[in-house]
C-alpha cells in the first residue's frame, strides 16, 4: 500500500508543475538504469517559499483576465476622482494644504498601493477554518502566516505586470509621473506597508476560529481599514479631532505615509515628522502588529477543532 | 385574456416572496454574521457621501450645489441602489456562481422563464441594510430643505421609476456578461464603478461626459436628475435620458437573452 501510494504521489506530482524533485527522482529510477547513473538521487528541493510564490503565480495566471477587470475599473474611479476634484478646485487653489496636481498624484500613488498591498487572507483562512480544511496547515512544514505570506508575494507579482504597469501608462497621459520623492524611502516605507497590509488582514481571518463565518466583521474592517488609511481621500481632510485619533491607529501606515513618503513630506494631526522617522514609526508599527497577530493566534488555534461547519 | 395576465403577475410576486423566504431562513442559519452584515451594510452605505462632507468641511464645493444638495442627490442615488440590490441585482452574483458551478441548468428546466428564475433566487437579504442606509440619508438631507411643492414629488417619484429601470438594465448587461464570463465576480466592480459617476452632480462633468451619461448610459438618472427634479433644479435632457433609459432596458433584455443562449452548461 505504502509503495502505491508513493507511485501514485510520484505520477501526480511528475504530470503536475509542482516540481517535487524527489518524487521525480523516484520516477526516473524506475525507468532506466541510465538515467540514474545521470541524475543526482538526492536534488535539493526547492526553497518552501518559492514554490509558494511560484504555484501562486502559476494558478492565478490561469485566472489572469479576473485580474485585468482593474484596467477597466481603475481608470473608471480615478476618472470620477479627476471630475470631483477639478470641480472643486476651478474655485479654490488650494484644499487642506493639496493643489490639484498634488491631489491627482496622491490618488494615483494610493491607488498603486492599493494593487500592490491586496490580498484575501483573511477570506481565505475563515474559508479553510469554516469548512475544516485548515487542519492541513496543521500538518505542512510551514506556518500558514509564512505561507499566506508567499502566496500574497506571488499573487501580487502577477498583479504588477497586468494591473500595475498599464495603470501607471495611464496615469501618465494625465502627465502623473508616480516617482517619488526620495525613491530609498519610498522603497521601504512600500515593503512595511505591504506587510503590514498583510498582517492586519491575517488577523482578522484570525477571528474564524472564534466566529467561524466573518464575512461582517471583515466587511466592517475592510471599510474602517479603507477610510483610516486614506485611500478614499487624504488624511489631512479630516476634521482635527479624527485626524488625532487616526494618528495612533496603524491603518495611517499602508496608504496614507506610504503615499505621504513619495510625495517627501508627512504631515497629520499637526504633527509633521522627518521622512525616516515617520517611516521608523512604520517599522515599529509592523512589529506591534505582527506580536499581536501572534498573541490572537495563540489563543485562537486553541479553538480549532478541524469539524467545520 | 386580462384575468390571465393577473394571475401570472400573482404567481410570480407569490414565487418571489417564497423565494424571499428561502433565502431568509438560510441565511438565518448564521444569524450573529446575517445581522452584522446588514448594519455594515448600512454604515457602509452612509459613508457613501464622505468625500462630499469633507470637501464642504474644508471650506470647498461643487459649483451650484449646496452640501444638503449634494446629499440629498447622494441619498437618491442610494436609496435607488438600496432597493435594486436586495431585489433584484442578485441575479448578477447569483448567475456568475450558478454558471460557474454548473448549476445554472436548475434554473433553466424549471417552468418558469430564465430570467424570472434568476432574480427569484437571488433575493440578497443582507442587502437590505443598504436600503435602510438610503433611506437615512435621505431623509436625513430632506430636512434641510425648504417645503417642496407637490408638483416636484411628482416628477421626482416618475424619474426615480427610471432610474430603478435604469439599474435593472445594468443588472441585465452584468449577468449576461456573467453567463459568457464564467466565474468573473469582479463583473460587480466595473457596474459600481461605472455608477460612481451618477454620484455626483452631473455639472462637474465635461460637455462630452455629460452627453455620454445621459444619452448613452444613463447613469444622471440614478440621482443628478430626480434630485435636481425635487430641488427644482434645471434638467436639460432629461427627456433624452428617459428614452435613453427606456432603449437601455431593451438593450439589456435582448442581450441576456442572447448570452443565456450561449450557455454552455459546462461549469468553469
Amino acid at each position: 500500500m505504502g509503495v502505491n501510494y508513493l507511485d501514485n504521489r510520484a505520477k501526480i506530482y511528475a504530470s503536475s508543475d509542482f516540481g517535487d524533485e524527489p518524487f521525480h527522482s523516484l520516477l526516473r529510477e524506475e525507468t532506466t538504469v541510465q538515467a540514474v547513473s545521470e541524475t543526482p538521487v538526492h536534488k535539493k528541493a526547492k526553497p518552501v517559499f518559492r514554490a509558494v510564490i511560484q504555484a501562486t503565480y502559476k494558478e492565478n495566471f490561469a485566472f489572469r483576465s479576473n485580474m485585468a477587470v482593474s484596467l477597466i475599473v481603475q481608470p473608471i474611479y480615478f476618472l470620477v476622482q479627476y471630475f470631483i476634484w477639478r470641480a472643486v478646485f476651478q474655485v479654490h487653489d488650494t484644499v487642506s494644504g493639496f493643489t490639484f496636481q498634488t491631489m491627482l498624484y496622491y490618488f494615483a500613488v494610493s491607488s498603486l498601493l492599493g494593487f500592490l498591498n491586496w490580498d484575501d487572507t483573511d477570506g481565505t483562512l475563515q474559508r479553510l477554518v469554516q469548512n475544516g480544511k485548515f487542519i492541513t496547515f496543521q500538518l505542512r512544514p510551514i506556518h500558514h502566516l509564512y505561507y499566506a505570506f508567499f502566496q500574497k508575494v506571488g499573487h501580487r507579482i502577477l498583479a504588477f505586470w497586468i494591473e500595475m504597469v498599464p495603470i501607471i501608462g495611464f496615469y501618465l497621459l494625465f502627465g502623473i509621473k508616480p516617482i517619488p520623492a526620495m525613491p530609498l524611502w519610498a522603497i521601504i516605507s512600500v515593503a512595511l506597508s505591504f506587510i503590514l497590509a498583510f498582517l492586519i488582514n491575517h488577523t482578522i481571518g484570525t477571528m474564524a476560529f472564534w466566529l467561524v463565518k466573518t464575512d461582517g466583521i471583515r466587511r466592517a474592517v475592510l471599510v474602517f481599514k479603507d477610510i483610516c488609511s486614506g485611500i478614499f481621500v487624504p488624511l489631512t481632510l479630516f476634521p482635527g479631532g479624527i485626524q488625532k485619533v487616526l494618528f495612533f491607529l496603524p491603518f495611517q501606515f499602508i496608504s496614507y505615509v506610504p503615499a505621504r513618503v513619495f510625495m517627501g513630506s508627512y504631515e497629520l494631526a499637526g504633527f509633521t515628522l522627518s521622512i525616516p522617522a515617520i517611516v521608523g514609526l512604520q517599522a515599529l508599527m509592523v512589529l506591534i502588529t505582527y506580536l499581536l497577530n501572534r498573541l490572537v493566534w495563540f489563543f485562537g488555534i486553541k479553538r480549532f477543532t478541524g469539524v467545520g461547519a | 385574456m386580462m384575468r390571465k395576465k393577473t394571475s401570472s403577475i400573482y404567481q410570480w410576486i407569490k414565487i418571489y416572496f417564497h423565494g424571499m423566504k428561502t433565502s431568509l431562513a438560510s441565511r438565518m442559519a448564521y444569524r450573529g454574521d446575517f445581522f452584522m452584515s446588514m448594519i455594515i451594510m448600512m454604515v457602509v452605505e452612509l459613508f457613501g457621501p464622505l468625500v462630499t462632507l469633507l470637501i464642504y468641511h474644508n471650506g470647498a464645493s461643487f459649483p451650484g450645489w449646496e452640501r444638503h444638495e449634494v446629499l440629498l442627490l447622494q441619498g437618491t442615488f442610494l436609496l435607488s441602489r438600496g432597493i435594486a440590490f436586495p431585489f433584484f441585482m442578485g441575479m448578477v452574483w447569483n448567475t456568475i456562481r450558478r454558471v460557474q458551478e454548473g448549476t445554472y441548468d436548475l434554473l433553466l428546466i424549471k417552468p418558469r422563464s430564465i430570467l424570472q428564475m434568476s432574480i427569484i433566487t437571488a433575493f440578497d437579504s443582507e442587502d437590505l441594510g443598504k436600503l435602510i442606509g438610503g433611506l437615512l440619508l435621505f431623509f436625513y438631507a430632506l430636512k434641510s430643505v425648504p417645503a417642496l411643492p407637490l408638483v416636484n414629488w411628482g416628477v421626482f417619484l416618475l424619474l426615480f421609476v427610471f432610474s430603478l429601470i435604469t439599474m435593472f438594465a445594468f443588472g441585465l448587461f452584468m449577468t449576461g456578461l456573467g453567463i459568457v464570463w464564467v466565474g468573473n465576480y469582479r463583473i460587480y466592480e466595473i457596474f459600481i464603478s461605472t455608477m460612481d459617476f451618477g454620484l455626483y452632480p452631473r455639472s462637474i462633468f465635461t460637455k462630452v461626459f455629460q452627453s455620454i451619461i445621459t444619452w448613452v448610459i444613463p447613469i444622471s438618472l440614478l440621482g443628478s436628475f430626480p434630485a435636481s427634479a425635487l430641488l427644482g433644479k434645471e434638467m436639460t435632457g432629461v427627456f433624452g435620458a428617459m428614452a435613453c433609459s427606456i432603449g437601455f432596458l431593451l438593450l439589456g433584455l435582448w442581450f441576456f437573452h442572447r448570452m443565456a443562449r450561449n450557455y454552455t452548461s459546462a461549469g468553469g
